[in-house]
């Protein structure tokens, strides 16, 4: 079994973890208050036009993946420089994963040991499970989803049983019409969850019997941006736009909210490893991703590049000094500036090629 | 008419204590000289059988006068204790019958073949087989004048009775468990599975212990493809001895260097039973009670055979319960110690100020303590089956009066601890099965460490690398974390859960390649139609 391909659910149960990832533990569209849950809508709804363009891509060619179908479509060179660029953010996302990781365990867990043991730790565990390949990734998936979305559930369940959430903060709608809304939408939300599946470019061939995978894509898809969109919502209703946007991650202030028959008090900490899971899959699968990308540009075997791979992503999460600055990096600068080519513009002209090259095929 | 004045009974007891040289035992052993035949003289046969087995005083030779053509001698060889007496002299009177019809010229063993139909009974011609014959327990007669020697097993000797489980019972369901005896272990499984398809298959391994190894599957049922495996790793097992089925398991498991036990073993005929039904391979070894299944999963080891006896609704209660013991004989010393180390915002505060009252005068800090603790069970655990057992009560009044009340009145362990580590240790032993609690007992300490180090978070980095392992881990072929991973949803009608009887209509998924209808459906529509 551990050679063979991996079945249609347990690659979207490596999604549906991928996707919640850190998700719930930022804020999403604080410029737009309480009309963030517009703001991460239009966000998934333009990141659902990217989802058909990357399975557009791979209807094209289901056999290649990501880094095959650059180098095959766009020539040796040119289609090099995409495929190294590709792995490069993907050894980029996950060294940022790693390091929000790194703060939220130094700040909910682990007030004094150091930063970079818990992020070393961390890599340790995932360069383990990088070395038994994708496969088993996704089946260690398939274990840790129920663990997951029974904690979301009951999260839910007992933030509404309680009474903690004020509809009247949704109001008023769009106070300053939809520009503000919009801004916030693009390109933040839109680059940082939902064009990040771009990723899955990469393990889209490995699925056997890939007959039903585009839809049940596009469902999970669906399915987790409503599920992203209202624990995002349930945030800003139970603490209020102010608070939320002052909080580094209000998710965990929810939680520390709830009180249940006077022992359950502190279930943040217990929901700590929760998101530790969301973001551990998300790093690990950026990590193969990344793995894969060096070990097919420079054709040597998969496990050889764990190490190094590692190696850089643990260096890489070190570049800020701090979290603020981090937090800043990633916003400001990579998101608006750089991640709009390589997951709008850059897979949009692969199909473009893709498409023009077989159009002229049949005539040549 | 007496017998008796017709042959002479000589008993021969070999003393000679000098060990033979080893080279020529090796060639007896060995098989080198298979093809030699017998010679026709009786002494020299005898000679040649008697430096053959290094003069071992257990071989015993018994010479009579067969009333053959010319009255010639003859001898019984056997080993002592392996065959059984009466029927032994029984059989030495019948040979030495004076031939009245001159039938004994024609066919020299014609008595022995007549007196005992219902015996297994064989002519051998070579050194080599008549040597395995007398080794396996067989008796051999041998004719002066005649090439060819006769074997009749006579089982017999001393063997244990069929009695209780001792290691895995039951409330309801059947009280009898396998034997040291391969044969009374086939045939308790035979009574079970009374069909054709049930096989058995022999192979004898170890080169000086040549134990006998039984695989029975139900042909098909079980997966061919996991049958000819099995067959290949036993072919492929260079050894000089099996004692126990243990070291088949080790030899023919898939992976070595894991605490997780990938084949199962059993003493209960009736899980045997249940388990070759449902597709799997049972490895019996001769000269031990326990049975090895194969290939099993992961879940496997939490069902106990009265699972299936008991009704549906109290055996998943159940199942639940060991599997949550099984979490807690794994985790609970080790949450024990992130939460009141790391995590101490955890406790509702009531239960805090109590922790940290009785915490105060001890002089240790959390992980210390729990490992002292769960070592110094471990100790007791293994006092426990070690120690004779007139001593049994000096252990429990030492283990529980000493070590729990004493160690916290005096104030070195936190009452806590003990109530942790006790409940830790009660929960290991809930696991139906030993092995798998063994896993949990060795896994427990590095868990412990971990969360000594880097509380929630270290018990989490434990828990991952544990998983992936598991997952990647497989059992002759068959994913080892089934039905889980990979999801397999009609084999979790038996996992976790277990439905009625009624509703087990397929066998699991997986391991069953073929004839997958437990129940064929006609039975259900019968059921609608009343």
């Amino acid at each position: 079994m551990s050679s063979g391909k991996s079945r249609n659910f347990e690659l979207i149960a490596g999604l549906i973890l991928f996707e919640v990832g850190s998700t719930t533990l930022f804020q999403m569209g604080v410029e737009a208050k309480q009309d963030a849950w517009i703001a991460m809508l239009i966000g998934a709804g333009l990141g659902f036009l990217l989802l058909l363009i990357y399975l557009g891509i791979y209807r094209r060619d289901s056999e290649r993946d990501l880094f095959e179908l650059c180098r095959h479509y766009l020539g040796k060179w040119i289609g090099t420089i995409f495929a190294l660029i590709f792995a490069l953010y993907f050894a980029y996302e996950s060294s940022r994963n790693l390091r929000d990781l790194g703060e939220l365990g130094a700040f909910a867990l682990l007030n004094r040991t150091p930063l970079p043991i818990i992020m070393l730790i961390t890599l340790l565990v995932l360069a383990n499970s990088a070395r038994y390949g994708i496969h088993m990734v996704f089946l260690v998936c398939v274990v840790l989803l129920p663990i997951v979305i029974v904690s979301y559930f009951l999260l839910v369940i007992m933030i509404a049983g309680e009474g903690m959430i004020k509809f009247e903060y949704m109001l008023p709608v769009l106070e300053n019409g939809i520009k503000p809304v919009w801004d916030a939408a693009v390109p933040e939300i839109v680059s940082f969850p939902f064009a990040q599946t771009l990723l899955f470019l990469v393990f889209f061939p490995l699925v056997k019997k890939a007959k039903h995978l585009r839809a049940s894509v596009l469902i999970t898809y669906i399915v987790v941006a409503v599920a992203l969109i209202v624990i995002n919502q349930i945030n800003l209703l139970v603490l209020g736009p102010t608070i939320v946007e002052m909080t580094v991650f209000p998710l965990l202030q929810v939680v520390q909210l709830i009180e249940l028959a006077e022992v359950f008090e502190r279930m943040d900490v217990l929901f700590v490893l929760v998101l530790f899971i969301g973001l551990g899959t998300k790093i690990l699968l950026f990590y193969i991703g990344a793995a894969i990308g060096f070990s097919q540009i420079t054709a040597t075997g998969y496990k050889k590049w764990v190490i190094p791979v590692g190696l850089m992503v643990y260096s890489a999460s070190f570049i800020s000094p701090n979290f603020s600055h981090h937090l800043w990096v990633g916003i400001d600068l990579v998101l608006n500036r750089y991640y709009p080519y390589i997951q709008m513009a850059m897979p949009a002209l692969l199909l473009m090629v893709m498409m023009i090259r077989r159009n002229k095929r049949p005539q040549e | 008419m007496n017998k008796l004045g017709h042959f002479r009974l000589r008993l021969k007891k070999q003393k000679n204590a000098k060990l033979q040289d080893p080279v020529s035992i090796d060639q007896g052993i060995s098989g080198q000289e298979e093809s030699v035949n017998l010679t026709s003289s009786l002494s020299e046969k005898l000679t040649v059988l008697r430096q053959t087995l290094g003069g071992s005083s257990d071989f015993i030779i018994r010479e009579f006068v067969h009333p053959g053509e010319n009255a010639a001698y003859a001898a019984i060889c056997y080993i002592d204790g392996l065959v059984d007496q009466t029927q032994l002299n029984d059989l030495i009177i019948k040979i030495g019958q004076e031939d009245i019809n001159g039938i004994m010229v024609k066919d020299p063993f014609r008595n022995v073949k007549e007196d005992l139909p219902a015996r297994d009974t064989k002519l051998a011609l070579t050194k080599s087989e008549v040597i395995q014959a007398i080794l396996g327990g067989d008796s051999v007669v041998l004719i002066d004048g005649i090439k060819e020697a006769f074997t009749v097993s006579l089982p017999g000797g001393m063997r244990r009775a069929i009695e209780e489980p001792s290691s895995q019972t039951v409330i309801r369901g059947p009280k009898e468990g396998f034997t040291e005896d391969i044969s009374t272990n086939i045939s308790l499984l035979r009574r079970r599975i009374r069909s054709a398809d049930l096989r058995f298959e022999d192979r004898f391994i170890g080169s000086l212990t040549q134990t006998r190894v039984s695989v029975a599957y139900i042909q098909g049922i079980a997966n061919p493809d996991v049958v000819k495996e099995v067959f290949a790793r036993l072919g492929a097992i260079q050894t000089d001895s099996i004692l126990e089925s243990g070291y088949i398991e080790e030899f023919i498991q898939d992976v070595s260097f894991t605490p997780f036990p990938t084949v199962m073993n059993t003493e209960r005929p009736d899980s045997v039973a249940g388990n070759l039904l449902e597709g799997l391979v049972a490895v019996l070894v001769d000269g031990t009670p326990f049975v090895l299944l194969l290939p099993v999963t992961f879940f496997k080891f939490f069902l106990s055979s009265e699972d299936y006896y008991q009704r549906y609704d109290i055996s998943s209660f159940l199942r639940l319960i060991r599997l949550f013991s099984f979490i807690s004989a794994l985790l609970l010393p080790s949450i024990y110690i992130a939460v009141t180390t790391f995590q101490q915002e955890m406790i509702p505060t009531t239960l805090l100020i109590s922790l940290a009252a009785q915490r105060e005068g001890t002089p240790l800090p959390a992980l210390l303590e729990a490992l002292i603790m769960e070592l110094t069970f471990e100790v007791i655990r293994e006092a426990g089956v070690r120690m004779p057992r007139v001593v049994g009560p000096a252990i429990s009044i030492v283990g529980a009066l000493v070590l729990g009340q004493a160690a916290v009145q005096a104030g070195l362990v936190s009452a806590a601890m003990v109530i942790i580590v006790s409940f830790t240790a009660i929960s290991s032993f809930v696991i139906p099965t030993f092995s798998m609690s063994a896993a949990a007992r060795l896994v427990r300490f590095a868990l412990m460490l971990l969360a000594g180090s880097f509380g929630l978070f270290g018990i989490l980095a434990g828990i991952i690398p544990l998983f992936i392992h598991l997952v990647s881990l497989s059992s002759f072929g068959v994913p080892y974390f089934l039905p889980v991973a990979p999801l397999s949803m009609s084999n979790l009608k038996d996992v976790f859960i277990r439905v009625p009887w009624p509703f087990m209509k397929t066998r699991p998924a997986y391991i069953s390649m073929q004839n997958k209808m437990r129940q064929p459906s006609a039975g259900k529509e019968g059921r609608k139609e009343k």
